[in-house]
């Protein structure tokens, strides 16, 4: 599949990409997820810590794509480890990509049954779901950044108003004492925040579509620390209204925290339509990236056009999607792909930049 | 360059046959005007109304034991639209219905079998509890269905009620709405000590969760009337019931929190037994934990700043500050003694911490309370508390003396 | 002997039969040639355009001379005066003084350099050599002469059409701005564009579009601002323009544009000359067509389809406030009906609960979901909207009371709507109609209605997949290859200026990026 030079993005669009992969599921589930294992209110400092790690595994992740600067992954690989090791590794990302897709589509469609539609059948909701993201990535990576700058800054000013909001029932209370139970329980919920910040993989692919590939580094730390603070307001705000205890037993606590309080007069009254709202776009444009993702590799892999590889990958998304019986056997998904994730991404770029560095210098020239 | 349409004709076709699809239902349409809103829930010890035993005896009813009869209190929409068209002034505005059952959700749904219009839950704003009901039943036990619920929100707040819960969501005025009116009263909390801040559903599963006492606002009613009196002890251990706090030692309770908004106080003076009162502006505690080696004794430190707001001492001129230091005086030993009550009350007789000490401890010293907690409300029992109040009177209306 | 049939057969009727006709273009070839011969050339005009009645021959003696000729023009389209006084004198009457003076030299004949030069007093003077073309200048109201002796007939530009008086366009009032617009003729509103300032290195492309109806079309542009492979692309795309009739732009919009399929518009129209003009100051080139007020710009975003010049007549904080309340209309005129279908069938409990209640007591006779009902006011005020345009003025206002007041009033009274929904379809139809461009407006009435079917099948959800179905579709539309929802996205701060608020002037200082212009700053 060639490139076509026409379809560049900027590093602001890079970003913006980051931004809204990270930011899906997570906002919901993450204020659970990660008290459950740490039972302390510093979870946020376990979120800030996850953040962290996510920017170093995207900082590798650039380095090694800088090396190969107009190749995306799929094309690279090959030429680190051999067709068979590439291909196998190829094979492995495509799977991850598909996965999460699928997973992002379930709860989607849980979450819409549960609090908007509640008769509606599962497979309207999922199929039109799907098919304006086939729409979108149809037209190439540049109109999937250019919705990403639509989406985000919606994103941003609801999120903001929906979470300022919510100061009426903060209590700060529930936060303190801080660290009152030492460090070693903010280390155990790192693990699960690390995984909520899954998303700079992406650079895996983009940098040989941006007009500015120097500047990718930049745009995987801004991405990634613009998404930090998104979860550690959200992780603040809502155990401070719950309180850990509260939290570890609400299954979307986010959400649970807005429909907390009304503030009668202003124009809704119940703002939980509005963190809806977010949070539709979002798990849409994390869905959408991972969709188009996935497409590319099979294409790339295959060195055949997108395009039917798109159609195809809709039935195939579905069926991950349907799978799974119920929530919780979801959330175990969920749970494996992140290990997965942490191998491919955390692991595996870091062997790879050792190996190519250690290649030597012969990729420098093919720029 | 024009744009190339060589995708259109696949993607036509799939959103053709998607629509298609679609179109056969509007799955979870419910028109707004086909549905009643619960406002209100009433839960009482299971006791079966007239209309059920009659409609027991004609059909066979279904298996079920009589613990609980919920009174759903709701807005039909007959009953709206003859409000908002302006009817006579003798009709009710709002409705209620009740069943009795074992199954909170089984109860709302034998509903949907003697009305045409089912309830949604979005709207209720208040559920009232009635004491026996949370004497006998852990509090999540009654509340289950309604947290589990998508349709019922969070923000729902709690009331126990002394005697029958049904009976505080009955008015006799035209055009009021009972469950409004209690949440109305709730609001009032800057306006007097003895109401405390709202429990809502969210912050009750909180306590449940953490296993710590906590105190839910008393209702009374009488005559289609209601007030807001005292507080029900709700034990952490337990989740039941088992104390009730009048509402002088809520006062107290309120000055020792620091969480009250307004209110007043009443004095006499010692040398002419009148009365003058004290009206709050402000009030802060601050609950300081001190622990040596084992022991653990808290201070309580009240302050408050207000205004003299009524005399009837006819000696006392309150442009002297002689006068007004007195009052202070006067007033600092009457909240003292309403904070050294129900300390009395909370840790003799009902042996429950509901004032938050534990949290201070918790924050204060963590390694502390992790050996506490376990224990809490027995440990409190024996923990001395030492208080202090400082009430400064800014000012005193436009009237002197 | 062919040709002395031919003088009998004129003197008898004056006309000329079918077989003869053949015979006449066998002997001169199928491309109507004019020869020396004089009747000859006349009577091929006149089987070109002779038939018509308002084409008049009038046949004269140049001066005092034997030497014959004709001039031929349309009753109407040309300028009688300019015949009557200038044109014929200077044939007739001037005309025996030159050639008397200068006799010596005018033996043999009169030669068509001497009667341009020298005789004809006018300014517009071509020549042409077939019958076909004089056909078609002289039907475009130009007048032919035809001189016994030359091969060439002269074409004397007398063309008049009448024209309206400049006034105010209907469709873009302004509360504060020039009061001109353009006009039906070509000429005139190239004059405009020349204006009443000079414009530095605009140019004034003339194409010729329709087959069989040959308008006239001018591309406008500012040679060293705008960027010529804009330029190449729109004149590729006119000359590729293949049909018989080109009546108004909206044709030549339609067959220039990138996707046909799109609802948006992806070219402007306008009938303000400075419009236009600020246009082509930003890169932007313009297409006038002859016979229409309308002029076409592009290429074009979604900003400035919701743009008004009054919002830069204004000072900027009028400015800001007034382009501000525009994107909430547009947002409310395309959203609003979906979302109380939302809302009041779907998720009762997202609206406050008093609203909540006071919807139900109104709405509780109704019959119909909240769908029917909707659908069925907007379709009301659709249709009552086009039949408004076409009723005689005196009825028109008197129309819009009826329809507004008294049958919403009379549908409430009735129980077939409720009120909520009157305000509802009323906010909406007011906030489509503030939108400056009048296809625009048309476009966000019409996705109206996929977004309430959205919303009755999947209430909310379906809200935000319409939302995000068309924002994929509006990211992917190109207008001659600008992106159509710059400047927002991409990302361009700089260009932001301009988007949702209206900076300062002296804050304006260059032009917008997307156009890929040579000039970049304004000033100078």
């Amino acid at each position: 599949m060639i490139l076509s030079p026409r379809d560049q993005i900027t590093t602001p669009q890079a970003t913006v990409i980051v931004i809204n992969f990270i930011l899906g599921t997570g906002l919901l589930t993450l204020p659970r997820s990660s008290a459950e294992k740490a039972h302390t209110p510093d979870v946020w400092i376990s979120v800030i810590l996850g953040g962290v790690i996510a920017i170093i595994a995207g900082v590798i992740i650039v380095k090694l794509g800088q090396q190969f600067p107009k190749k995306t992954f799929y094309q690279y690989i090959n030429e680190i480890v051999g067709k068979w090791v590439g291909g196998l590794l190829n094979l492995a990302i495509i799977c991850y990509f598909l996965m999460t897709s699928g997973f992002q589509l379930r709860s989607m469609a849980e979450v819409i049954r549960y609090f908007l539609l509640q008769g509606t059948p599962t497979w309207a909701i999922t199929m039109t779901f799907m098919w304006v993201s086939l729409y979108l990535i149809i037209g190439g990576i540049n109109p999937i950044a250019r919705l990403f700058e639509i989406i985000l800054p919606l994103t941003v000013i609801l999120f903001l108003v929906v979470s300022f909001m919510s100061i009426k029932i903060f209590e700060i209370n529930n936060l303190r004492p801080v660290l009152g139970e030492g460090v070693i329980p903010v280390l155990k919920g790192v693990k699960t925040t690390a995984l909520a910040f899954t998303g700079p993989e992406i650079m895996l692919l983009l940098i040989p579509f941006m007009n500015q590939p120097k500047k990718a580094v930049k745009a995987v730390l801004v991405g990634v620390s613009i998404s930090l603070i998104f979860y550690v307001i959200t992780v603040v705000m809502v155990i401070g209204a719950l309180s850990v205890d509260g939290v570890a037993m609400r299954t979307w606590p986010t959400l649970d925290l807005i429909r907390s309080f009304e503030v009668s007069g202003l124009i809704f009254e119940r703002f939980e339509s509005l963190l809806l709202v977010v949070w539709i776009m979002q798990i849409f444009s994390t869905f959408t990236i991972t969709y188009y993702a996935a497409s590319l590799g099979l294409a790339q892999l295959s060195k055949k056009s997108i395009q039917p590889f798109m159609f195809g990958l809709l039935p195939i998304l579905y069926i991950i999607a349907m799978i799974w019986k119920n929530v919780n056997d979801l959330f175990k998904f969920g749970d494996f792909i992140g290990n997965f994730a942490l191998f491919l991404f955390g692991l595996l770029p870091l062997l790879l930049l050792i190996i190519s560095r250690i290649k030597g210098g012969k990729y420098e020239t093919i720029t | 360059m024009k744009q190339s349409h060589s995708h259109i004709r696949p993607l036509f076709i799939s959103i053709s046959a998607l629509l298609f699809l679609s179109l056969t239902g509007c799955w979870s349409s419910h028109e707004i005007e086909e549905q009643s809103l619960v406002i209100g829930l009433a839960l009482d010890k299971g006791k079966q109304s007239s209309i059920e035993k009659k409609l027991n005896e004609q059909g066979e009813g279904y298996s079920k034991r009589n613990l609980i009869t919920a009174t759903y209190q709701f807005i039909t929409p007959e009953v709206a639209s003859s409000t908002t068209k302006q009817a006579g002034p003798q009709q009710k505005s709002y409705v209620n219905a009740s069943e009795t059952g074992d199954s909170n959700h089984q109860i709302v749904r034998e509903l949907s079998l003697r009305s045409e219009q089912p309830l949604t839950g979005y709207h209720m704003k208040v559920v009232v509890i009635s004491e026996d009901l949370a004497k006998s039943y852990k509090l999540e036990q009654l509340l289950n269905q309604n947290l589990r619920d998508s349709e019922v929100r969070l923000s729902c707040l709690v009331l126990i009620s002394k005697g029958k819960a049904s009976k505080t969501l009955e008015t006799k005025t035209a055009g009021g709405i009972p469950a409004f009116r209690l949440v109305g009263i709730v609001e009032n909390a800057y306006r007097s000590t003895r109401i405390l801040p709202p429990m809502s559903y969210t912050k009750v599963e909180s306590k449940i969760q953490s296993e710590s006492s906590f105190l839910l606002q008393n209702v009374l009613s009488a005559n289609g009337e209601v007030k807001f009196a005292g507080a029900a002890v709700i034990d952490g251990k337990t989740h039941t019931m088992t104390g009730f706090l009048n509402e002088e030692e809520l006062e107290g309770i309120t000055w020792i929190t620091g969480k009250g908004k307004g209110g007043v106080v009443k004095s006499f003076d010692k040398e002419t037994g009148q009365l003058f009162v004290y009206e709050i502006e402000s009030m802060k505690s601050s609950i300081i934990p001190r622990v040596t080696g084992n022991n653990i004794s808290f201070d309580v430190n009240i302050e408050s700043d207000g205004r003299l707001s009524e005399n009837w001492v006819l000696s006392g001129n309150a442009f002297e500050s002689e006068f007004l230091k007195k009052a202070e005086k006067s007033f600092e030993n009457e909240v003292k003694r309403l904070v050294g009550n129900v300390i009395e009350k909370m840790q003799k007789e009902y042996r429950v911490d509901v004032a938050g000490f534990g949290n201070h401890l918790r924050i204060e010293n963590p390694k502390v309370w992790k050996k506490v907690k376990k224990d809490w409300d027995q440990t409190f029992s024996e923990t001395p508390i030492n208080y202090h109040v400082k009430l400064t009177i800014k000012d005193y209306g436009t009237l002197g003396s | 002997m062919i040709m002395k049939d031919w003088i009998s057969k004129i003197n008898k009727t004056g006309k000329v039969t079918n077989n003869d006709k053949q015979e006449a273009s066998t002997s001169q070839g199928t491309t109507g040639q004019f020869t020396d011969n004089f009747i000859l050339n006349l009577e091929m005009v006149r089987q070109e355009i002779g038939h018509n009645w308002d084409v008049h021959f009038r046949e004269f003696n140049l001066g005092r001379t034997g030497i014959r000729s004709i001039i031929i023009f349309v009753d109407g389209l040309s300028d009688k005066d300019l015949i009557d006084k200038h044109i014929m004198p200077s044939l007739m009457v001037d005309f025996s003084a030159e050639y008397k003076q200068n006799l010596p030299s005018f033996k043999e004949g009169i030669s068509k350099e001497f009667i341009k030069n020298q005789v004809l007093s006018i300014s517009d003077v071509e020549e042409v050599r077939s019958s076909k073309e004089l056909a078609s200048k002289v039907l475009t109201g130009s007048t032919a002469l035809i001189i016994d002796g030359l091969l060439d007939a002269q074409i004397l530009g007398t063309t008049k059409l009448k024209t309206r008086t400049i006034e105010e366009p209907v469709s873009e009032a302004l509360v504060r701005g020039p009061r001109v617009g353009f006009t039906e003729s070509l000429s005139d509103n190239t004059s405009f564009l020349r204006g009443s300032g000079e414009i530095e290195n605009l140019s004034l492309v003339k194409f010729q579009v329709g087959k069989r109806s040959k308008k006239d079309l001018v591309v406008a542009y500012i040679k060293d601002i705008v960027d010529p492979e804009l330029v190449q692309e729109i004149e590729n795309r006119i000359k590729k323009i293949d049909i018989d009739n080109v009546p108004e732009s909206g044709y030549v919009e339609q067959l220039i544009e990138d996707n046909y399929l799109s609802p948006f518009p992806q070219v402007q129209n306008t009938e303000r000359p400075d419009r236009v003009i600020a246009a082509l100051m930003e890169g932007r080139v313009a297409i006038l067509l002859d016979g229409t007020p309308f002029a076409l710009i592009a290429p074009v975003t979604l900003s400035m389809v919701l743009q008004s010049p009054e919002d830069y007549y204004e000072r900027w904080i009028p400015g800001t406030f007034i382009r501000m309340l525009r994107y909430l209309a547009a947002i409310l005129a395309l959203f609003t009906p979906s979302l109380y279908i939302a809302f009041i069938s779907f998720h009762s409990g997202l609206i406050p609960t008093k609203l909540a209640i006071s919807i139900i007591g109104t709405r509780s006779g109704v019959p119909f979901p909240a769908l029917i009902e909707a659908l069925f006011m907007e379709i009301s005020i659709e249709i009552l909207r086009e039949a408004g345009l076409r009723l005689p003025k005196p009825i028109g206002p008197a129309m819009g009371i009826v329809g507004g007041l008294i049958i919403g009033e009379a549908a409430v009274q009735a129980g077939i709507v409720s009120p909520v929904l009157v305000i509802v379809v009323a906010l909406t139809a007011i906030s489509s109609f503030s939108i400056p461009q009048y296809s625009t407006g048309f476009t966000l009435r019409i996705l109206r209605f996929p977004a309430m079917l959205c919303a009755a099948t999947f209430g909310l959800y379906g809200v935000i997949l319409f939302f995000l179905f068309m924002a994929s579709h509006l990211v992917k539309l190109k207008s001659f290859g600008v992106p159509y929802l710059s400047p927002a996205v991409p990302y361009r701060l700089s260009e932001w200026k301009d988007l949702m608020i209206r900076m300062p002037l002296m804050m304006m200082k260059r032009r917008p990026k997307m156009m890929h212009t040579k000039n970049p700053i304004r000033k100078g």
